[in-house]
């Protein structure tokens, strides 16, 4: 083996390593395939348009009002669902694990009074959101109903192509 | 001769046949017109459904942001008998059974929620006069409670070892009335929220990332006022991309104990107020930085200081990378005299969450200096430097293992003190 060769494979092994200790896709890169997922709100609730890291802010716990007069109520599915996985990845950026600390920390600091609450299947969702004025969820876009808001991500609604949960 | 024969065999057959065609009585010829009727129906129906499903979403999405009434079209009984909707007394069962669920759902009042914390420590030093063992750590409870929509209590209890006993202590007590989110009112006994380690992480040792908290922050030291009793007025401030938000209160300040705060009453005609405001700026999820300032009048032995507290800090709280600086500089000037004093310490903290074995590994890195000076009254002594290094794996998403060495020291005439500490924290 020459000189030249050495060097190339040095430098391809250099790459290899570099990848596969910073090159792993992080929680927030990993994409999966699938509908999109739909924001939804109580038809009665006072947005229609917000931007990505304002929908983060709400999940945060950041916003826990729409008004004065109208509380957040964040409704999230249980584990395994997708709607879940996604809103997870794109909006939270964090792992099962991480999301359980979060709101564990979150109420200990006085900053909320109780967590999200857990919703165990699209009837129940859909139940929910268009029964507890100010509610939010996530729904898979091909199972929205009348009966809900569906509120506009960074201008887009799902199905466009810019739309960022999917 | 023979096609002639042919062509008179089909016209007779044709001929048989249209007699049998008209020959088939009237009532079956109604029954395969009804049955034709029907299935243009059904074909309909089903194009209609296809149509449907395959409209692009965001005609569904259209339809489902329009009121209610005016959405999908009602049942068409005479069209489709077959596919009509439920009956009214099916759609009044469907209504009960979402009103159920919408109740259960919803929140009761009050609804108390308890949280615990707990952590088994072990220590062992090269520091002469010291031994090696295990200690129980905090027990600590924490209450949650909303009293309506807009009123929520917070309580925190802890349960100290001591060579001879178990204390009991109230950390927080605290009743909050929420206007909106920009303003926020609460009574009662807080962590200060000076700086930002103080009120993120608060008794819970298995919230933090390392086995102990820095210096500057440790229960029962004195450099900063853990504790604060009083009001507190929080919200975010309208500020878009910037993400600010505020803490302001009124409260007693530092007790006799200078490391407790005014309980059961101030200990001289003066109160003490905090200032918080920091920055979560929507662009950088992650980042958080903010400036905190202090304000008391301390009573020691009929002395009295004017202290004055500021800090500022800057942290990343994702985990790939955490970390965490804060420094804080206390300000004491005496009154009678006015000679002025300044205490500076500050602390970098930085971990990564380990992308193997399920992400449970985190090693850490802490370095953190304190220093007073000579002259200084109302504290003793607190000089510190000194190196931590540890890993932290969770074991589950709410215990952890904690494993760490320290490289410290205390005052300049002290020796370097190395030590080996670890810990098992949880929450349940």
């Amino acid at each position: 083996m020459n000189a030249t060769k050495k060097r190339v494979a040095v430098v391809l092994l250099t790459l290899i390593l570099l990848f596969a200790t910073f090159g792993a896709p992080s929680i927030a890169q990993t994409t999966r395939g699938g509908a999109d997922i739909a924001v939804v709100v109580h038809p009665e609730t006072p947005v229609s348009d917000l931007s990505l890291s304002e929908v983060r802010q709400v999940l945060l716990g950041e916003r826990q009002y729409w008004n004065s007069k109208l509380p957040v109520v964040l409704l999230i599915r249980a584990p395994v669902a997708r709607e879940r996985d996604v809103v997870l990845r794109v909006i939270y950026q964090m792992s099962e694990a991480q999301f359980k600390q979060y709101w564990v920390a979150k109420i200990f600091r006085a900053e909320a009074a109780s967590p999200p609450k857990i919703v165990y299947s699209n009837d129940m969702q859909f139940e929910l959101v268009s029964g507890i004025p100010g509610a939010i969820a996530f729904m898979d876009a091909r199972n929205i109903r009348p009966g809900l808001k569906v509120i506009r991500v960074d201008g887009h609604l799902p199905g466009d192509k810019d739309y960022p949960l999917h | 001769m023979v096609r002639a024969l042919l062509i008179f065999g089909v016209a007779l057959l044709a001929a048989s046949m249209s007699y049998a065609q008209n020959s088939t009585p009237t009532d079956q010829t109604e029954q395969v017109r009804v049955l034709l009727e029907r299935v243009q129906q059904l074909e309909k129906r089903v194009t209609e459904l296809e149509a449907r499903q395959a409209q692009p979403q965001a005609a569904t999405i259209s339809a489902a942001n329009e009121p209610t009434a005016q959405q999908l079209p009602a049942p068409q009984p005479a069209q489709a008998p077959a596919a009509a909707g439920p009956g009214p007394g099916q759609h009044q069962h469907e209504m009960q059974e979402q009103a159920a669920t919408v109740q259960q759902m919803e929140t009761h009042y009050p609804s108390l929620q308890i949280r615990g914390f707990g952590d088994v420590d072990f220590s062992a030093t090269d520091l002469k006069g010291t031994t090696s063992g295990f200690n129980l750590g905090q027990l600590d409870l924490h209450l949650a409670s909303a009293l309506s929509r807009k009123v929520t209590y917070f309580g925190e209890l802890t349960f100290n070892a001591h060579p001879t006993d178990y204390t009991v202590e109230v950390e927080r007590n605290i009743i909050r009335y929420d206007y909106n989110d920009y303003f926020k009112i609460s009574f009662g006994r807080y962590h200060t929220p000076i700086g930002y380690w103080n009120t993120a992480f608060h008794h819970g040792a298995w919230l933090q990332t390392t086995i102990t908290r820095p210096d500057i922050v440790r229960f029962g030291g004195t450099f900063i006022p853990i504790h604060f009793v009083g009001f507190l007025a929080e919200g975010n401030i309208p500020s878009g991309g910037a993400g600010l938000s505020y803490n302001v209160g009124v409260g007693n300040g530092r007790g006799n104990v200078i490391f407790r705060p005014g309980d059961a009453g101030d200990n001289n005609n003066n109160r003490a107020w905090v200032a918080n405001i920091y920055s979560r700026p929507r662009r950088f999820y992650g980042l958080q930085m903010g400036v905190s300032g202090y304000r008391d009048k301390i009573t020691l032995m009929g002395r009295d200081f004017r202290e004055w507290i500021a800090d500022g800090y800057l942290v990343w709280t994702k985990e790939t990378p955490e970390f965490l600086a804060e420094f804080v500089n206390v300000n004491h000037r005496q009154v009678l005299t006015d000679i002025s004093t300044n205490s500076q310490a500050f602390y970098v903290q930085v971990g990564y969450r380990l992308p193997w074995f399920d992400r449970t590994l985190k090693p850490y890195y802490r370095y953190e200096y304190t220093h007073t000076p000579l002259s200084e009254q109302v504290f003793t002594n607190q000089d510190l430097q000194g190196s931590t290094i540890g890993m932290r794996y969770d074991i589950s998403n709410y215990a952890a293992f904690k494993a760490e060495y320290r490289y410290t020291k205390r005052e300049i005439s002290n020796p370097w003190v190395n030590g080996f500490f670890f810990q098992t924290a949880f929450t349940f």
